[in-house]
């Protein structure tokens, strides 16, 4: 028969737990009274060898002296954490000042961020972003646009011609357009005969109207177009106005690069075309554009200048933002920035796309996207943008 | 084109603004003045003048008139009076014949006789200076002088040299060659136009000066020309002899035909007073069909409604006579059109004949609107229809794609749209577009692929940065079949054996523009292709979504690395572009939250190597059904303590069904199906 003796199990526990320094210590203590093989366990798996009578009797203290001693145990438990974790706070420590770990991002080009800051503003002032082909026809290039062949004016645009015969894949419902829109060289001659007056001297003499074939132009009359002026005709084409577009996209010169020249550009063409149009209106929309892509009132000016498309034609200069105007090389001293050409649409652009000059009027411009760019970032060499550099691209 | 500031002050009375204020006005009203600089006592400035008024503005006097109506000056014309001698006779030094109609539009001619060569007084020869010239003779610097002066291009002959006495405007024969005063020789042929004697041709017309009938100290007897050939024929002998000159360069842009009379007074006339010599009456003029005046009607309230400004008439009709326009009729109330129609405020514009660049009413109002002053027109909002922009989904997808790359860490390139000979034998490509004139043998093609120039900034890039991760977005350009095509590509690239990693950028890419159904085919290489071995042949896939094939992912081949001499190995997805806009979608439709839990049973399994994890997920989606929502593989293991050829694969599946909570009797038994299945093919073991 075993004897029990809850009180002195209760008195000595008790006193272990007071001493205890410790968790580790705790844990011991519940092991010895509590765990599986713990002596007050050990009690209350016996009871069901007593009486019943004993058994309600002891069981019920034994009970409730486990329950004293867990309390007693947890009570202590939670003191002994409370101060372990004072402790540690008090121990523990950040050096803030490390720097941190960042996610790692990629960049942007900054032609994109210009981009679609432009695209974004003249979004908001009803312009519709449309795109046109990169490969052109000589008909939309130049003569569409009132450039005439074999004339220096066409000369202001230094071209690069494709080698080839093949005539260029349009899509869908483009191919109406080409189809509507005479070859060069069946217009050219059509040309002569009406103009019986032939004394014109930009007329070649029927004489000397032998077939010329120089590296000038290609036989295809194919060419990389030199501006995003060719989409002005393509989309006048198909859409009745009024109409307000703007056409991002590249374009291409043949020119000896330096830090202020390349021969691939990014260009971003306007035109809004509508009943009454006029100067004030252009210059209204191109001061809201400034203002919103510099975040800054900048000035700008309009001076005279000659694009065959457009008449009047203008010169858009602002404010060189790089010097602010004190003159500096990026404006060779001048504090002006060209920035683009503009003008009024030549009523032969408007009858080369289907359109009465008489009942239609229009103004275009052509920003050099590169520069805006350059003069927003401060760049200082055009040539960092196409480079690929990484320590460049990286910036933005 | 350089302009002196004193010969321009020369034209007026009153004194000019500095040359840095006048600079001003004249970009402000005419055209860009690029540099002011100073020589001696003088000042250029260098104009940039515009194709269509080469025909005015080559001279000093189409600057000074462009001054004086902006500064609202009256300028002099240059001194022309000669004294002629009446008692020789034209024909008996010279005869001109022009043969062919249309090359030339006008051939003036005069003679002076006992002339005294020498040199130009100090006057004449500061002025060519200035302008770019080398005084030359008293003869010649006239010519030449007379040129800047007027725009007129002149030559001048040693009467006496002329075999014949005749001079004969025509066409070079096949064979004949010309040797020209600065001693270079051409051959000729039938698309040069010349100036020949009886026998030979002894000058290129409206470009250069032959040797034979040259002016030198000898000269006695001078012959004059002042002509106006054809532009276009100018320009074509120029462009094929490759020559240019101060002439051509007139000639090309088109010249007034009724200048050469001014022109040729204006020489002889300084010819008279400097080389002494008698200038003989009268003139050789052939001009078979006189340029007359165009009249214009310019209707002032379309200017007004143009410029959006409004200008008084007077201020209109002024700025226009002072450009010497005339103002023919300018009704002060109305003018009655033929129709019968009134039309008011509409001036009667005659064009002056030298002014070759107004056709329209539009060309008038610019010519009012510049010298008026485009600074004076208001800022006005338009009035307009409120129509709103039209989407476009193609630049919005790709403004997408870019932030989903930049945000999984790719930088984005602007390449050069063209790759060079030495490119093209690397990556080869039957289909590329070439330049008919390049502007070097580096950018010869245009580019039917991204990936040349990518690798390319890999390749720049790779010593100076540690990690590579690059895109680019942009157009592609390439024959196909009968057609030219462009269309948008992108690509992007890593430096690294990082397939997987840019799997799963993919992946997260096509999810993230709402494509789903994508999935990766072996890239089986044609054995033309194959010879090229752009990409790695067994690591490589075909990138497709449902049927339709859309790009490329994989390994660059080792050839490819070798020859460009990349550090380590390159991964690379090129993506058309224009499929994946026109699959996108913006829908996105919300899925229910499951009200069921799901419970995990993990999966070990061992397989040989060449097995694709894709062959064990399919065996295991097929038998799990709908209840198993998703398998996760996340073990991956070949190595010591696996039996030989195996490869241990690991598995959490997720058990959740949409309806209920599933007991753990039925997940277990579905668990064993699945288990059971595996294990019928041969080789796979399921680890227990």
């Amino acid at each position: 028969m075993v004897k029990f003796d809850l009180k002195l199990l209760k008195n000595q526990a008790e006193k272990e737990i007071k001493k205890a320094e410790n968790l580790a210590e705790l844990e011991g203590i519940f092991k010895k009274y509590l765990g599986k093989q713990g002596e007050l366990t050990q009690v209350l798996r016996s009871l069901e060898k007593l009486s019943k009578e004993k058994r309600a009797k002891i069981g019920k203290e034994a009970n409730e002296l486990k329950k004293f001693l867990k309390l007693l145990l947890e009570q202590k438990t939670q003191a002994f954490k409370e101060k372990v974790k004072k402790e540690t706070e008090e121990s523990e420590w950040l050096d803030v000042t490390l720097p941190g770990k960042k996610p790692v991002f990629g960049h942007l080009h900054p032609l994109t961020l210009a981009r679609r800051r432009m695209e974004e503003i003249f979004q908001s002032m009803g312009f519709s972003i449309v795109e046109g082909p990169e490969m052109e026809t000589e008909w939309y290039n130049f003569d569409a646009l009132n450039i005439p062949k074999n004339h220096p004016a066409r000369d202001i645009w230094d071209t690069f011609y494709l080698k080839t015969e093949l005539s260029r894949s349009e899509n869908e419902g483009e191919d109406e357009a080409t189809a509507s829109s005479p070859t060069e060289l069946s217009r050219s001659e059509n040309e002569g005969e009406d103009e019986a007056t032939a004394s014109s001297p930009t007329e070649l003499p029927k004489e000397a109207k032998v077939k010329m074939k120089t590296k000038f132009s290609s036989p295809g009359g194919l060419l990389l177009r030199t501006h995003t002026s060719p989409m002005q005709v393509r989309y006048m084409e198909k859409n009745q106005p009024p109409l307000r577009i703007i056409v991002p996209g590249n374009v291409f010169r043949h020119e000896a690069t330096d830090y202020r020249h390349e021969f691939q550009l990014f260009q971003v063409e306007g035109l809004m075309v509508d009943r009454e149009i006029s100067v004030p209106s252009f210059k209204a929309i191109i001061g809201e554009f400034f203002r919103r892509f510099f975040k800054k009132e900048v000035e700008f000016r309009l001076k005279p200048d000659f694009f065959p498309f457009t008449e009047p034609s203008f010169d858009i200069s602002m404010t060189c933002l790089v010097c602010a105007g004190k003159g500096c090389s990026a404006c060779k001293n001048t504090g002006w920035m060209e920035v683009a050409g503009a003008g009024m649409v030549h009523p032969n652009v408007f009858k080369n796309s289907g359109l009465n000059p008489k009942e239609w009027r229009g103004w275009a411009f052509g920003f050099g996207l590169d520069r805006l760019a350059m003069m927003k970032y401060k760049i200082n060499d055009i040539r960092l943008l196409r480079s690929g550099d990484l320590r460049f691209l990286h910036q933005f | 084109m350089v302009f002196s500031y004193n010969w321009l002050q020369s034209f007026f009375k009153r004194k000019l603004p500095a040359p840095k204020k006048l600079a001003e006005l004249l970009t402000s009203h005419f055209a860009s003045v690029e540099e002011i600089k100073k020589k001696g006592n003088d000042f250029t400035l260098d104009i940039d003048i515009k194709p269509n008024r080469a025909g005015d503005c080559f001279s000093h006097l189409g600057i000074a008139r462009e001054i004086a109506a902006i500064l609202n000056l009256n300028f002099q014309l240059p001194e022309t009076k000669i004294k002629e001698d009446k008692k020789l006779k034209l024909k008996d030094f010279i005869r001109v014949e022009v043969v062919g109609r249309g090359t030339c539009q006008r051939y003036t001619a005069k003679v002076i006789t006992g002339v005294k060569i020498g040199n130009s007084p100090e006057g004449i020869k500061a002025r060519l200076k200035v302008c770019g010239l080398r005084p030359i003779n008293n003869i010649v610097d006239i010519a030449n002088y007379v040129m800047l002066e007027t725009g007129q291009p002149l030559h001048a002959f040693d009467g006496e040299k002329l075999e014949g006495k005749k001079i004969i405007v025509r066409f070079a024969k096949e064979g004949e060659k010309i040797t020209t005063l600065d001693g270079e020789k051409y051959n000729l042929d039938d698309d040069i136009l010349v100036i020949a004697d009886s026998q030979k041709p002894v000058a290129i017309a409206g470009i250069k000066g032959g040797k034979l009938p040259e002016i030198d100290n000898k000269t006695k007897v001078v012959i004059l020309e002042s002509a106006n050939f054809n532009s276009q024929v100018i320009r074509r002998a120029s462009r094929k002899l490759n020559l240019r000159t101060d002439a051509s360069l007139r000639f090309e842009h088109g010249l007034d035909p009724n200048l050469t009379e001014f022109g040729i007074s204006r020489a002889a006339y300084l010819i008279q007073k400097i080389a002494k010599g008698k200038v003989i009456k009268g003139s050789i003029d052939i001009y078979p069909k006189k340029t007359i005046a165009k009249r214009i009607n310019l209707d002032l309230s379309y200017l007004k409604s143009l410029l959006g400004v409004e200008i008084s008439r007077s201020r209109i009709m002024d700025i226009l006579k002072k450009l010497e326009f005339k103002i023919v009729h300018s009704p002060k109330e109305s003018l009655r059109l033929p129709t019968g129609q009134a039309k008011f405020n509409i001036l009667t514009v005659e064009v002056p004949t030298f002014r070759l660049d107004i056709f329209l009413q539009e060309d008038l109002i610019e010519e009012v609107g510049r010298i008026y002053g485009y600074e004076k027109i208001p800022v006005l909002f338009p009035v307009s229809a409120l129509i709103p922009p039209k989407k476009n989904y193609e630049i919005f997808w790709e403004e997408t794609t870019k932030n989903i790359l930049k945000e999984a860490g790719f930088s984005e390139v602007y390449n050069y749209s063209f790759i060079s000979e030495k490119d093209k034998n690397i990556f080869g490509n039957n289909n590329l577009i070439e330049l008919e004139n390049p502007l070097s043998v580096d950018f010869k093609y245009l580019r039917a692929s991204l990936i040349p120039n990518l690798l390319k900034n890999i390749q720049k890039n790779q010593k100076k940065a540690a990690k590579i991760k690059i895109f680019e977005l942009g157009k592609i350009f390439r024959k196909n079949k009968e057609k030219l095509e462009e269309k948008r590509m992108l690509t992007a690239t890593i430096l690294g054996e990082e397939f997987y990693q840019l799997k799963g950028v993919v992946d997260l890419l096509l999810n993230k523009i709402g494509i789903s159904d994508v999935w990766y085919d072996n890239y089986k290489p044609t054995p033309e292709e194959s010879k090229l071995s752009l990409w790695h042949s067994k690591k490589c896939a075909e990138i497709k979504i449902g049927q339709e094939e859309v790009g490329f992912l994989g390994e660059m081949s080792d050839k490819i690395s070798e020859t460009l001499k990349l550090s380590q190995k390159v991964v690379l997805f090129d993506l058309d572009f224009e499929k994946l806009a026109k699959l996108a979608s913006e829908e996105h439709e919300f899925r229910p939250i499951p009200k069921y839990p799901s419970a995990v049973r993990d999966l070990a399994i061992l397989v040989p190597p060449q097995v694709k994890v894709e062959e064990v997920l399919n065996v295991i989606e097929i038998t799990g059904g709908t209840l198993v929502r998703d398998i996760d593989l996340f073990d991956i293991y070949e190595g010591e303590e696996l039996p030989e050829g195996k490869k241990n694969l690991a598995f959490h599946l997720i058990y959740q069904a949409q309806d209920r909570t599933l007991s753990s009797k039925e997940i277990d038994q579905l668990h064993q199906k699945i288990i059971k299945t595996l294990e019928s093919e041969p080789e796979w073991q399921v680890r227990r």
